[in-house]
């Protein structure tokens, strides 16, 4: 990146070059991902039946259970959602450090994209939730943490829209920012901290076979290539709206003069 | 007024330079005053507070008419306490930097040579007092109003411990939220959106003690013991956190 | 098919629909972002013809 004073804000340093082949390579890999969790890796044992059945040279005495497929992309797509706000509290220590509105956007697109995956991961767990625990919500640790990472992630853009001075709007956005990174430790531990929890811990039930962590792996990965490809597209279109934008305001001025 | 010239331009020559700055406890000292005693003129935050928190009591009083059984009102006394807390201090965090924004008593302040964050722990300190004297108004109108028949377990007086630690946590993280949100538009709903979510993991971990003691159940102590520690780290962080950036909130 | 088969079986097809719709509304809100996102490069495209036109007219001045 250059260091040399810029007039206009500038775009187009080597991730732009990278981000295309991240998004090719991130949706090449989730999609494998994908066929991978209802393919290749092995279905996971409910509750016991009374009987035994022979299937494909195994035998099996449980329930075999498809929903846990969900797992296969809830879990990565939070994982990118954590890894999301650990950017924007970077960029936004950035900002406060050198008070550059290059990092100030940086940090607002970085959450969005954590928005976005919030979002993702909401949903995947919802559903997962409705049809195992026959709830659509109940207050879990895990789950109440997690509803207030995201009611915090939307609280930084509703007090965004609220301030007029960009200045002031990027100093308190940063602090909002910073203080949500608190969360995401309290939102990762809270199993660990509060072990009576219902939530489903991988490390706690046995770890992962590995097939399915092999499937695991692959699918973030790809959904990390794919969340910094939306970043970097959504970046690379907010700056070019701000350098359209300081060029007005010079046409403006040209105008003026005349 | 002339011999102090002279003096301070005898001294000029000499190459002294004579400045008293007052120590930074003394600093803290007068902020501090200054807003206990403006309240002490107008009584208007502690009025406005505690009315606030005895209507919120009065509205406990539709919802609660109707459980039957004593143990019911026991059970939920913890979150119904902690609810009455979160909405009063709303209300008195909201008006603790309106007056200083109304009158222009920040940029007074902030001409003043010292360190931010100074600034920061008076006026935690006087909303912390604020929050502590409606406190120990509310509870025992609390316990007036429904528990009078219910039977608390016997270490209830022990509730002061998460009630202390709770309402130290919400006074530091609610001054840095609102610095923020009184130059925003919408002030006070968005003080509302922003502390509620930050408060919460301190308001989950205050409110379980407060019940466990107030219900007495058997091992009660444990619950009491592990919350209490996840209040207390939640408090030491974000009173860090709130600390290290409230300089940057107030000069913006 | 057997009962012990139909029992071991027997959450897979109720959990299909929310597998489903799971998948699918994880990939509309992704979707949607990048709907959102072409939508502002496109106004942003507009906005740069309209400007493109004011520094014409300065020009031609």
């Amino acid at each position: 990146m250059t260091n040399k004073p810029v007039k206009l804000p500038e775009a187009g340093q080597w991730p732009d070059k990278v981000a295309p082949w991240a998004l090719l390579a991130g949706i090449v890999l989730s999609t494998l991902g994908f066929l991978m969790a209802f393919l290749y890796a092995g279905p996971v044992n409910g509750a016991a039946v009374d009987g035994v059945e022979l299937i494909g040279g195994q035998m099996v005495a449980n329930k075999l259970l498809l929903s846990q497929k969900i797992f296969y992309f809830h879990m990565p797509v939070a994982l990118v959602s954590f890894c999301a706000l650990a950017f924007a509290c970077y960029y936004s220590v950035r900002f406060l450090a050198t008070k550059n509105q290059r990092f100030d956007t940086c940090a607002k697109v970085c959450m969005e994209i954590s928005l976005v995956f919030v979002i993702c991961t909401m949903i995947t767990g919802d559903l997962w939730e409705r049809f195992e625990w026959g709830v659509w919500w109940t207050w879990e640790p895990r789950l109440t943490t997690y509803l207030i990472l995201m009611l915090i992630v939307i609280a930084y853009f509703v007090l965004r829209n609220a301030i007029d001075e960009p200045e002031r709007c990027g100093v308190y956005a940063a602090v909002i920012a910073i203080i949500a990174m608190v969360d995401v430790p309290i939102c990762f531990m809270i199993t660990r901290l509060i072990p009576s929890s219902v939530h489903p811990v991988v490390l706690r039930e046995g770890g992962m076979s590995g097939d399915m962590g092999m499937t695991v792996a692959v699918c973030l990965a790809g959904l990390l290539l794919v969340g910094f490809a939306l970043y970097r597209f959504r970046f690379r279109q907010v700056r070019l709206q701000e350098r359209l934008q300081a060029l007005k305001d010079e046409v403006e001025v040209l105008e003026e003069r005349r | 007024m002339a011999r102090k010239q002279s003096t301070g331009a005898d001294r000029a020559r000499a190459g002294q330079v004579a400045l008293s700055v007052p120590s930074t406890f003394a600093q803290y000292k007068t902020l501090l005053a200054k807003d206990l005693q403006q309240e002490f003129r107008t009584k208007e935050m502690l009025t406005s507070m505690g009315i606030y928190a005895l209507l919120v009591l009065i509205v406990y009083g539709a919802a609660l008419g109707q459980t039957a059984q004593a143990t019911d009102v026991l059970q939920l006394s913890g979150g119904l306490l902690w609810a009455l807390i979160v909405f009063t201090s709303l209300l008195g965090l909201n008006r603790s930097f309106n007056h200083e924004k109304e009158q222009g008593c920040m940029e007074g302040i902030l001409l003043v040579p010292m360190d931010r964050s100074v600034i920061f722990l008076a006026k935690a300190t006087s909303n912390l007092l604020f929050l502590l004297v409606v406190e120990v108004i509310a509870v025992p109108l609390f316990w007036f109003f429904f528990l009078t028949t219910a039977q608390p377990g016997p270490g209830f007086m022990l509730m002061a411990v998460p009630l202390a630690v709770g309402t130290v946590g919400m006074a530091g993280i609610g001054t840095l939220l609102s610095t923020i949100t009184v130059n925003t538009r919408g002030k006070d709903v968005m003080l509302a959106v922003l502390f509620v979510p930050l408060i919460f993991p301190l308001l989950y971990a205050c409110a379980s003690p407060t019940t466990a003691v107030v219900v007495g159940a058997e091992g009660y102590l444990d619950v009491f013991t592990q919350s209490m520690a996840l209040a207390g780290g939640y408090d030491v962080i974000m009173l860090l956190v709130s600390w290290v950036l409230y300089d940057f909130v107030i000069s913006a | 098919m057997n009962p012990v088969l139909a029992d071991i079986y027997s959450t897979v097809i109720p959990s299909m629909p929310f597998i489903i719709a799971a998948y699918a509304l994880m990939w509309a809100v992704l979707l949607i972002y990048v709907f959102v996102s072409i939508s502002g490069l496109k106004k942003t495209e507009k906005q740069i013809a309209v400007l493109e036109e004011a520094v014409a007219e300065l020009k031609a001045e």
